[in-house]
């Protein structure tokens, strides 16, 4: 089921250590469990995120992404499970500032001072941190060059989400945390936002990401951890989440006028007016339905084939307007 | 390989006293920077000695304000309601926005050890009292209350008084859930015990007297006025009994901080 964590490496002895920590993962959780009265926000959560990768917790408000991301920050803690974040449990108070040391993370909400620049803002967070990265480059990064010397108030709000940025970055951090970072941009704020999560992982960053946008988790992670109602309903890479039904293809058409449904050669629903036929042998299905097309000298406008988007697999999996539709809860 | 490996040894950490100053100094930064707060925090203590001054400033010794002028008696009583206003009330309000709206949960997240954030906000409040202090007794010369003499019985005062204050402002902000009612939270316990410990009007109830004696107020109102107005040293029983409360306060509120917003 989650071969990352049962494979995890043991604590080796000897020459062969530091190759075995090169391997170690830079978050393990296994069996997390948190609940806030009788309400289990978290149950039985495992995934781990690997040196370097993208992680991104996909799920609807209150799925458990923002608990888990609080326990494994050592904001709350947890009922129950394992959790190692670089090697130390966040629970363990003695690890708490090397932690901090090594990880950065942006919130949500936007919490700035206002009355320091944004050059003072930085400087005294970079203060805090042993090795600070550079803070011209910082600026540069998050797109505030330029701005050095205005006030943190008279920003905009989205000037303000990208020094929050610059915040959870100053400390050079090996591993970043991002809670929902783009909700509220506009599509051109989300691109650059996006852009800079790639650069940041090409310099070797490990990010661990919650969204509850398929679109986001997509374009910026190497695996997902799909959450629903606390628990973790797939886990893998985006183009494979799924399981079998990424095996499934889907070809539509809108349907010919004059066709009944059932003249087709193949099984087929319509949805809105459009032929459906989820297929595991597109090739064959395709082949028999166009030879009958031409026969019939019946054109097929709109003719697509693709594979069901993350976008279902996450329809289906949360519940998210389907029978058994998931309730709304949050800690929050 | 080995740029991983250099990367995995430990820069070296800043020296405390290091990031103490650090702290410190971008405290007072965003403190002066804005306007309305620091106008405000030392245009009221001298405005109100003036009018004090302007009320009973002629008038001379009397036995309705124990022996003293009344001036001598408003310039430590004000005195103590400058650095319990920067300490308790300002700092609950703070401490409790600065929670709200997730300036807490973000210093939480950096390295930065806590016992030197607050260090940063006691210092903060150690010299606006000064500062206040000073202008108090300046405006109290005009008057005619002579210089104080015991100044290092007054920085005593104002050092563990400041601390006190302090430790129950973080106390309060700690069991405050909500920054839209800190600041009538933080008034509505102080505000009668100004009145009942002497601050406004002198207070000759002996009962009154010997139960305020006990509160935190009062012993602060009285060490203050023994070096400002009476040119006698530390006044030791009452310098006990705030430590007594800025020890509780303390206990309190290292044992129900909140970082976060949100409720556990």
């Amino acid at each position: 089921m989650h071969p990352e964590v049962t494979g995890m490496p043991a604590p080796a002895a000897g020459t062969g250590a530091s190759a075995q920590r090169e391997s170690l993962p830079a978050i393990s959780v296994a069996g997390l469990r948190k609940s806030y009265g009788s309400v289990q926000a978290v149950c039985d959560v495992t995934f781990c995120v690997r040196d370097g990768e993208i992680v991104a917790l996909l799920g609807p408000n209150g799925a458990g992404k923002t608990t888990t991301l609080e326990i494994l920050e050592g904001f709350r803690d947890r009922d129950g499970g394992i959790v190692a974040v670089l090697g130390r449990d966040p629970r363990d108070k003695s690890a708490a500032r090397e932690l901090r040391e090594r990880t950065g993370l942006v919130l949500q909400d936007i919490a700035v001072e206002p009355y320091l620049t944004v050059r003072e803002t930085i400087a005294r967070q970079a203060g805090y941190y042993p090795g600070p990265r550079d803070m011209r480059e910082v600026i540069g990064l998050v797109g505030l060059a330029g701005l050095e010397r205005r006030k943190v108030r008279s920003l905009s709000g989205g000037q303000k989400r990208r020094l929050d940025l610059a915040l959870g970055l100053i400390g050079n951090p090996k591993l970043l945390y991002l809670d929902e970072p783009t909700t509220g941009f506009d599509p051109a704020a989300r691109r650059s936002a996006w852009d800079l999560v790639r650069q940041l992982r090409a310099a070797g960053t490990t990010i661990l990401l919650t969204t509850h946008d398929m679109a986001e988790a997509q374009a910026l992670a190497d695996r997902v951890v799909l959450l629903s109602n606390g628990t973790v309903v797939a886990e893998g890479p985006p183009a494979g989440l799924g399981g079998d039904s990424a095996e499934h293809a889907r070809i539509s058409f809108m349907l010919p006028a004059g066709v009944p449904l059932t003249d087709l050669p193949v099984a087929a629903d319509l949805q809105d007016g459009a032929v459906v036929i989820e297929t595991t042998e597109p090739t064959a299905e395709l082949h028999r339905l166009t030879s009958w097309a031409s026969r019939r000298d019946v054109v097929l406008s709109g003719l697509t084939v693709d594979r069901p988007s993350l976008e279902d697999v996450y329809l289906r999996m949360t519940g998210d307007g389907g029978p058994s539709g998931a309730p709304e809860r949050s800690p929050r | 390989m080995t740029t991983a490996a250099l990367a995995r040894q430990p820069p070296r950490r800043r020296s405390t006293l290091n990031l103490v100053i650090h702290q410190v100094r971008y405290e007072q930064l965003s403190f002066w920077r804005n306007p309305q707060s620091a106008i405000f925090t030392f245009v009221f203590p001298v405005l109100f000695v003036t009018i004090m001054g302007a009320l009973f400033g002629s008038l001379g010794r009397s036995t309705y304000f124990g022996g003293l002028s009344a001036l001598q008696y408003y310039v430590p009583t004000i005195a103590a309601l400058c650095v319990l206003g920067s300490c308790y009330g300002q700092l609950a309000v703070a401490l409790a926005a600065r929670r709200q709206n997730g300036i807490l949960k973000r210093v939480r997240a950096t390295p930065l050890p806590a016992w030197i954030y607050f260090i940063g906000l006691l210092a903060h409040c150690v010299l606006v009292s000064l500062i206040d202090i000073a202008l108090i007794v300046g405006v109290g010369r005009l008057y005619g209350v002579p210089f104080p003499s015991h100044w290092l019985a007054i920085a005593l005062t104002l050092v563990l008084g400041a601390a006190t204050f302090c430790a129950l402002g973080v106390a309060v902000a700690s069991v405050i859930s909500n920054a839209d009612a800190a600041p009538a939270v933080a008034q509505l316990v102080l505000f009668p015990l100004l009145f009942l410990s002497g601050t406004y009007l002198p207070i000759h109830s002996r009962l009154l007297n010997r139960v305020t004696g006990w509160l935190p107020v009062r012993p602060f109102n009285e060490a203050l006025t023994g070096p400002l107005s009476q040119h006698t040293g530390a006044e030791w029983r009452q310098l006990a009994v705030l430590v007594a409360w800025g020890a509780a306060g303390a206990v309190v509120a290292v044992r129900r901080f909140r970082w976060s917003p949100r409720p556990e």
